[in-house]
C-alpha cells in the first residue's frame, strides 16, 4: 500500500477485487480509482474498508474473517461496511458484528447501496475534519440558544419557548416566573407548568 | 362507598393470584383503591403500590383519611396511611418499611433495584397494586419485578387496574398480553353500562340543564376553516398510503389518540418517511390544538397563540400555507380588532363620529372602539374584542340560580335558617383548565369588557416591547415556501402582494401606535389621575374619588393588572371596583384620544367627556346590575379538571355548571350524587352548538364504549395458560430467578450455548432502568448488578463497556455533543469501547429512505456524523442491534470468551477524582436532571465549571438572581460569567 503516488492521494483506491460491484455507480462525489490494495477500499493513509454484503457472508461465513486477517495492522481505522441486504437480519449481523468487534474492526451498516457508497464518500472527504460538529455546537443566535435551554425540558416546544419568551421577555424572569404566571401562557398546560417550574426551583441536588 | 364498588372488590378478591381490572374514566378509581387499601391489614405483610401517577396518590389518600375519618375508628388505624418510599430513604431504613407491613406507594425504579440486589425479602411481601396498567408492555419494569416476585414468593397477589379502556386496546391484543405479562388469569371489566353500574348511577340521577350556546359567526367560520385545512391534511396523509384510510377521519382527528393510531402504523417506518408525511402528523397535531383552543381562550388570546405559532414554525409548516388557514388567521384577527382605511384624512373625525354613534348602539353590546388615526396616514383600527358567548350564558345561569334562591328564601319565610343544610349553596364551576378558571373568576367579578380590555392591552404592549428592541430577527422575511401541497397558494398575485404586505406593514404600525399609546399612559398614569379626581368629581361622588386614584396606581404598577387585583378586595368591593374602572376606563379614552386629536378635539374634551360619562353610567347600570346580583350570590367555586383533583367529596356542591364538558367529571358527579342521594344536585352543561367541542364529548362516550365491546370480544377469545402461576410454581424450585426464562430462553439456546454455563454478569447503570433491556438481558439468564456509572451504561467484562443509544437519543445526542464527550471518556477508560444503537422492534430498521439520502455529503446527515465519530475514535467498535432481544444476545456473544466485569471497579471509573469521594448511591435520583441538563445547555456553562455552579447555588431561580461577580468567582473567568449573564438578562426578540 505504500506504493501509491500522490495524484492518487485524493481518490478512493479499490482494489481489483471489487470490479462490478454496483456500489462503485454511488462513489460520485470524491474520485476512485483502482489499485493493488489488500483492502477492497483504502480510504486514507490510516483508514481502510472492507465491503461485505449480509447475503453473500450467508453463503460464505468465513469470508469476513480471512479478509480482516490479511489486513494485518496496517490501518488506524478498520472499516467493515455491511450491507444490509436481507430481510432476517439477526442472525448474520450477530456473527458479522462479533466477529468484526472482536478483530478490531467498526462495523457500519447500510441498507442500499447508495447509503454505502455515500459512508465511503464521507470518511474520504471529512478525512482531516475536526469534530465542531459532533460536538454540539450550535448556531450562536439568541433564538435558537434559547430554544436549545429551554426545550431540554420535556415536551416544551418551539411555540412554548416563543410563548414564554414574549410573556417574560427573558430568560431570567421565565425563571423566576410563579407557576400562576407559568400557567397564564397560552398553550401550556398544567404538566408543562408544573416541569418548568420543577426544573427552575428544584434543588439541583436533592438533599437526603 | 357505591355498590358497584362492593362488586368490584369482592369479585377480585376470589382469585387469590389478583386479577386485572378495567373500568370506565370517572368511576371513581380512587375510592376504589383506597377501600381495598382498608382492607389491608399488616399481618398478611407489606402491600406496595406500583405506577401511580401524583394526582392519583393523593386522591387515593384524600379519599381513605375520609374513609377512616367516617368510619371513626381507633387510632391505630389510621397511622396505616400509606406513606411512600423513595431513593431519598437511606438503605436499611427501606429495608426496615419493606417489612414493617403496612402499605405504600414505590416507585419501579427504586423497587426493581432493591430487589436485583436483594436488598428486599420477597416473602414480606403481601402483595401489589399496580395503576395504570395500560401502559404496561411485556418488557416493562412492572413485569419485571412482578416476575421476580412471583418467583420467589408464590403467595403474592397483585392486582392490576386501569381506568382507561380505550388505551388498553391499542396494539395487538393488549389485554392478554398485559395479563400475562403480570401472570394474571383475570380480567375484569367494568364499562359505565354494566348492568350494576348503571342501576347504581341511574336510581337517583341529578337534575340535568343542558345549555347550547351558539357560537359566534367568526367562531363557526373559524371552526370550519379549520376542520377544512384538517380535512385536506389528512387527504394528503391517505395519498402516501401509510396510514390506514379508516383511521383518517376528522373525528378521530380531534382526539389525542389520533397521534398515538398514526404513530402506531407510521413508526415500523418512521426514519424511511418523507419530511412531509412527518410534518402532516404533527400539522394535524397543531390543527387539533387550534380547535380546542377556540372555544377555551378569549379571542385575544387565541389570536396571540396564532400569532406565536406563526412565529414559531412559519415556514416548515405545510398547513399555514393552504387557503383555509389564511381565512383562521383572518377570522382570528377579526373577532379582535378591525383594520381599514377610510379615504381621507379629514375622515378621522368623521370615523370618530360613526364609532360613537355605533358606541351607543352597541353599548349594550358591550363592543368598544377606538379610532387611532395614526400619523402618517388614514387607516383606523377598532377594537372589536368580541366576548366568549358562554360568558354571558354562565352569568344568566347564575343569575337564575340567584333568582330561584331568592324566591325559594321569600317562600320558606322566617322559618327555615337551620333547613338550608342539605342544600348549602356551593356552586362550582368546572373548567378544564386552570387558566380557564382564573380567567372566568375574573370575569364574573369583574365583567367581560375588563377581561377582553386587559388582554387586548397586554397583547398590544407584547407587541410594543418587540418594537423597542433592535431589529436581528432573520427569519422574519422569509417567503412562504409550503411544499406545494394542500395546493396551497397563497392568494396573492405579485401585484397584489405588495399591495398587501404594505397594508399588513400599515397594520402593524397602528396595532404599534395603539400599543405605545397604552404604554404611554401607564407611564403617564400620574397625569391620567389627575384628570380622573377633576373629572370624575364633575360627575360622581367624591367617594369614587379616592377609589379611582388607587385603581390608577394599580395600573402603573403592572402591565400584568389583572393579578394586582387582591382577592379579598375584589370579593368585597367589586361592585365599586367594575364602576371605577369603567370610569377610568372612559376617562382613558378620553385621554387617548386627547392624545391623537389634540386639534379638534381637545377644546371639546370637557364637553364630549361628560357626554360620556353620561353615556357610561347609563351603560353600568344596566351592566352593573348583574354584579350586584352576583354579590350577594353564595360563592362560586372554580375547578380546574386538568388538575386531577376530586373536590367534589370536599366541596359538595349543590349546582354544578359544566363549562367545558368532559366524560369523565360527568361521571363523577353521577357517582357524588349516588353516594349522596339525599342531597340535591343540578348539573348545567353548556356547549356550544354544532361545535367540535360537542363531537368530541359525544364521541369520547361512543369511543369508550366500543373499546370495552372490543374488549368483552377479547375477553371470550382470550388464551390464557392455565398453568399460568402453575408455571411460575414450578420455576421456583429453581431458587435463582434468573432461570426463570419462559419458551424464550429455549430459542436462545440455538447458539450453541450449553444451559450449565456458569452465569454471566452485567453491571447495569441506575439510569438505564428506565429502558426494558435489563429486564430482557435478566430474561436471557444473565445477572444484572445495579450500579450507579459515571462512564458507559453496560459494563460486560474488564475491558468492555458499552453505551446503548436509541435511534432518537442518537440523533439527540449527536445534537448536543453528549455522545462525543460519552464515547471520549469510554475511549479513555475502556479498551473496548462499544456504541450499541439499538432500533425497535416495531420501527424500522434503518436510518432514512434512500431518497433521503440525497446527492452530496451534508454535514447534518446522521451518516455523516457517524463517520466523522468513527474517524475521531478508530477504536469505537458499533453494535448494531435490531431489537432489545437481539441485544440480549449479542451481549451474550460478546462476553462469552471474556472475564467478566469487577463491580467495584466499575463504580470507580470516571468518577472525578479530585474530589475524592466515591458515590455510591443512586445518583440520577439525587439530581434534579432536568435542571441539570438545562444548566449545561446555557451558553457560558461547560463540563468544567458545571459542578462548581451547582454547589454555589441552589436552584437554577437562584443562579437566575447570581450578580455576575459571584458568578465569575464560581464559573472561574469573567467571560463565561458574562455569556451567562448576559443571555440570562437578554431581552427577548418578539417575533410577531
Amino acid at each position: 500500500s505504500s506504493g501509491q503516488t500522490a495524484p492518487s492521494r485524493n481518490a478512493i483506491l479499490v482494489s481489483h477485487r471489487q470490479k462490478g460491484n454496483p456500489l462503485l455507480k454511488h462513489i460520485r462525489n470524491v474520485r476512485w480509482a483502482f489499485a493493488d490494495v489488500i483492502c477492497d477500499y483504502m480510504l486514507g493513509q490510516n483508514s481502510c474498508a472492507l465491503y461485505l454484503s449480509l447475503r453473500y457472508h450467508l453463503l460464505h461465513p468465513d469470508y469476513l474473517y480471512y479478509r480482516i486477517r490479511e489486513l494485518q495492522k496496517n490501518f488506524k481505522l478498520r472499516v467493515v461496511l455491511c450491507h444490509v441486504d436481507v430481510e432476517d437480519v439477526i442472525k448474520p449481523l450477530l456473527e458479522v458484528t462479533k466477529t468484526a468487534l472482536l478483530h478490531d474492526c467498526t462495523l457500519l451498516c447500510g441498507w442500499s447501496l447508495e447509503e454505502c457508497g455515500r459512508y465511503l464518500e464521507t470518511i474520504k472527504v471529512y478525512e482531516n475534519k475536526p469534530a465542531d460538529l459532533i460536538q454540539g455546537q450550535m448556531d450562536a443566535d439568541y433564538l435558537s440558544r434559547l430554544t436549545h435551554a429551554l426545550t431540554s425540558v420535556r415536551h416544551v416546544n418551539k411555540t412554548d419557548v416563543v410563548t414564554l419568551g414574549s410573556t417574560f421577555g427573558s430568560l431570567s424572569s421565565t425563571m423566576d416566573a410563579s407557576m400562576e404566571d407559568l400557567g397564564r401562557c397560552p398553550g401550556i398546560g398544567e404538566r408543562k407548568v408544573r416541569r418548568l417550574y420543577d426544573t427552575f426551583h428544584e434543588p439541583f441536588k436533592r438533599v437526603i | 362507598m357505591v355498590q358497584f364498588h362492593e362488586h368490584i372488590i369482592s369479585d377480585l378478591l376470589e382469585d387469590p393470584t389478583g386479577g386485572l381490572v378495567v373500568l370506565s374514566g370517572g368511576l371513581g378509581l380512587h375510592k376504589l383503591i383506597a377501600s381495598l387499601l382498608h382492607l389491608h391489614h399488616p399481618s398478611q405483610g407489606t402491600l406496595l403500590i406500583l405506577s401511580a401517577s401524583p394526582s392519583q396518590k393523593s386522591s387515593i389518600l384524600s379519599s381513605l383519611q375520609s374513609t377512616l375519618y367516617t368510619q371513626n375508628t381507633d387510632s391505630p388505624e389510621i397511622t396505616n396511611l400509606p406513606s411512600e418510599i423513595t431513593s431519598d430513604l437511606p438503605a436499611h431504613q427501606r429495608l426496615s418499611l419493606y417489612t414493617s407491613g403496612g402499605v405504600f406507594f414505590v416507585t419501579v425504579r427504586i423497587l426493581i433495584v432493591d430487589l436485583l440486589t436483594h436488598r428486599l425479602p420477597t416473602t414480606a411481601i403481601a402483595g401489589i397494586i399496580l395503576l395504570n396498567a395500560h401502559s404496561l408492555s411485556d418488557t416493562a419494569t412492572e413485569a419485571f419485578i412482578v416476575r421476580i416476585l412471583r418467583s420467589s414468593n408464590r403467595n403474592l397477589y397483585v392486582r392490576a387496574f386501569s381506568d382507561r379502556p380505550h388505551a388498553m386496546i391499542s396494539g395487538f391484543a393488549k389485554a392478554e398480553r398485559t395479563l400475562k405479562c403480570l401472570f394474571l388469569k383475570k380480567l375484569h371489566l367494568w364499562p359505565r353500562f354494566q348492568v350494576y353500574v348503571s342501576q347504581d348511577l341511574e336510581r337517583d340521577p341529578p337534575e340535568v340543564v343542558d345549555i347550547r350556546v351558539p357560537m359566534t359567526a367568526y367562531m363557526v367560520g373559524i371552526q370550519k376553516a379549520v376542520t377544512e385545512v384538517m380535512d385536506a391534511c389528512l387527504k394528503e396523509m391517505r395519498k402516501t398510503n401509510k396510514v390506514d384510510i379508516e383511521d383518517l377521519t376528522v373525528e378521530n382527528g380531534l382526539f389525542k389518540s389520533f397521534d398515538e393510531i398514526v404513530r402506531r402504523q407510521l413508526d415500523p417506518i418512521w426514519h424511511t418517511l418523507g419530511k412531509k408525511t412527518k410534518q402532516l402528523v404533527s400539522d394535524l397535531k397543531t390543527l387539533r390544538k387550534l380547535l380546542d383552543y377556540l372555544v377555551r381562550y378569549d379571542a385575544v388570546t387565541y389570536l396571540k397563540y396564532l400569532d406565536s405559532l406563526r412565529a414559531s414554525e412559519s415556514f416548515r409548516s405545510v398547513w399555514i400555507f393552504a387557503e383555509s388557514s389564511y381565512k383562521i388567521f383572518e377570522l382570528a384577527k377579526k373577532r379582535v380588532y378591525y383594520f381599514g382605511r377610510s379615504g381621507s384624512r379629514k375622515l378621522s373625525g368623521h370615523s370618530k363620529n360613526v364609532t360613537s354613534k355605533k358606541r351607543k348602539l352597541d353599548s349594550s353590546n358591550k363592543e368598544k372602539e377606538d379610532s387611532l388615526p395614526s400619523s402618517s396616514s388614514s387607516v383606523i383600527l377598532e377594537e372589536v374584542l368580541e366576548e366568549a358567548p358562554k360568558w354571558k350564558v354562565l352569568r344568566e345561569v347564575l343569575e337564575e340560580i340567584e333568582e330561584a334562591r331568592e324566591k325559594q328564601a321569600l317562600s320558606r319565610g322566617e322559618l327555615v335558617v337551620g333547613d338550608e343544610q342539605d342544600d348549602n349553596g356551593i356552586i362550582l364551576v368546572a373548567c378544564k383548565d386552570e387558566r380557564s378558571c382564573m380567567q372566568l373568576e375574573y370575569c364574573i367579578a369583574n365583567g367581560p369588557q375588563k377581561v377582553m380590555r386587559e388582554e387586548w392591552e397586554k397583547y398590544l404592549l407584547s407587541k410594543v416591547e418587540l418594537q423597542a428592541l433592535p431589529k436581528h430577527n432573520k427569519k422574519k422575511p422569509k417567503d412562504p415556501k409550503g411544499f406545494g401541497i394542500l395546493d396551497g397558494v397563497v392568494p396573492t398575485t405579485p401585484g397584489q402582494k405588495a399591495e398587501v404586505s404594505s397594508l399588513s406593514k400599515q397594520e402593524h404600525n397602528a396595532l404599534l401606535a395603539a400599543a405605545s399609546e397604552i404604554s404611554k399612559l401607564s407611564k403617564k398614569d400620574v397625569v391620567v389621575e389627575d384628570n380622573l379626581q377633576t373629572c370624575v368629581g364633575s360627575g360622581g361622588g367624591g367617594k369614587r374619588k379616592g377609589k379611582g386614584k388607587v385603581k390608577g396606581r394599580n395600573r402603573k404598577t403592572s402591565a400584568n393588572f389583572q393579578i394586582s387585583v387582591d382577592r379579598e378586595d375584589r370579593s368585597n368591593t367589586e361592585t365599586a371596583v367594575s364602576e371605577k374602572s369603567n370610569i377610568l376606563a372612559s376617562e382613558i379614552e378620553g385621554q387617548d384620544s386627547g392624545f391623537n386629536l389634540r386639534g379638534d378635539f381637545q377644546e371639546n374634551v370637557e364637553g364630549t367627556s361628560m357626554e360620556r360619562q353620561v353615556l357610561r353610567k347609563h351603560a353600568q347600570v344596566v351592566g352593573a346590575e348583574p354584579f350586584k346580583n352576583t354579590k350577594r350570590l353564595p360563592p362560586v367555586h372554580f375547578h380546574a379538571l386538568e388538575s386531577d383533583q376530586h373536590i367534589l367529596d370536599i366541596l359538595k356542591p349543590s349546582v354544578i355548571i359544566v363549562y367545558h364538558p368532559d366524560m369523565a367529571f360527568v361521571r363523577e358527579i353521577e357517582i357524588y350524587k349516588a353516594e349522596n342521594p339525599s342531597n340535591k344536585l343540578k348539573v348545567y352543561f353548556l356547549f356550544y352548538e354544532d361545535s367540535t367541542e360537542v363531537q368530541k364529548f359525544e364521541a369520547s362516550i361512543r369511543k369508550e364504549n366500543g373499546a370495552f365491546e372490543s374488549l368483552i370480544r377479547q375477553k371470550s377469545l382470550m388464551m390464557i395458560p392455565v398453568d399460568q402461576d402453575g408455571r411460575c410454581l414450578g420455576q421456583n424450585s429453581s431458587i435463582e430467578p434468573q432461570s426463570v426464562v419462559s419458551k424464550n430462553s429455549i430459542t436462545r439456546k440455538a447458539g450453541g450455548r450449553k444451559e450449565a454455563e456458569k452465569e454471566m454478569l452485567v453491571i447495569v447503570d441506575m439510569r438505564e432502568f428506565m429502558s426494558s433491556l435489563p429486564n430482557v438481558l435478566h430474561q436471557n439468564g444473565m445477572r444484572i448488578i445495579p450500579v450507579t456509572l459515571e462512564v458507559g451504561d453496560y459494563i460486560l467484562s474488564p475491558s468492555m463497556c458499552v453505551e446503548r443509544k436509541s435511534i432518537q437519543d442518537l440523533f439527540g445526542s449527536f445534537a448536543s455533543g453528549r455522545l462525543y464527550h460519552q464515547v471520549e471518556m469510554m475511549a479513555r477508560y475502556y479498551r473496548i469501547p462499544v456504541l450499541l444503537i439499538e432500533f425497535s422492534q416495531d420501527k424500522s430498521f434503518s436510518f432514512q429512505s434512500t431518497s433521503d439520502i440525497g446527492d452530496d455529503v451534508t454535514p447534518n446527515s446522521i451518516i455523516s456524523k457517524l463517520s466523522l465519530l468513527v474517524l475521531h475514535f478508530p477504536r469505537l467498535r458499533i453494535v448494531w442491534s435490531r431489537s432489545l432481544h437481539a441485544t440480549a444476545e449479542i451481549f451474550a456473544s460478546l462476553k462469552a470468551n471474556q472475564d467478566e466485569p469487577d463491580e467495584a471497579k466499575a463504580i470507580r471509573v470516571g468518577v472525578p477524582s479530585e474530589e475524592g469521594i466515591v458515590e455510591n448511591d443512586v445518583r440520577a435520583e439525587n439530581y434534579n436532571t432536568s435542571a441539570v441538563e438545562f444548566l449545561r445547555r446555557l451558553p457560558g456553562v461547560t463540563d468544567s465549571n458545571y459542578r462548581a455552579l451547582m454547589d454555589g447555588c441552589k436552584s437554577l431561580a437562584e443562579l437566575a438572581l447570581l450578580p455576575v461577580e459571584r458568578l465569575a468567582e464560581l464559573m472561574g473567568g469573567h467571560k463565561a460569567a458574562k455569556t451567562l449573564r448576559d443571555f440570562l438578562d437578554a431581552k427577548y426578540p418578539t417575533l410577531l
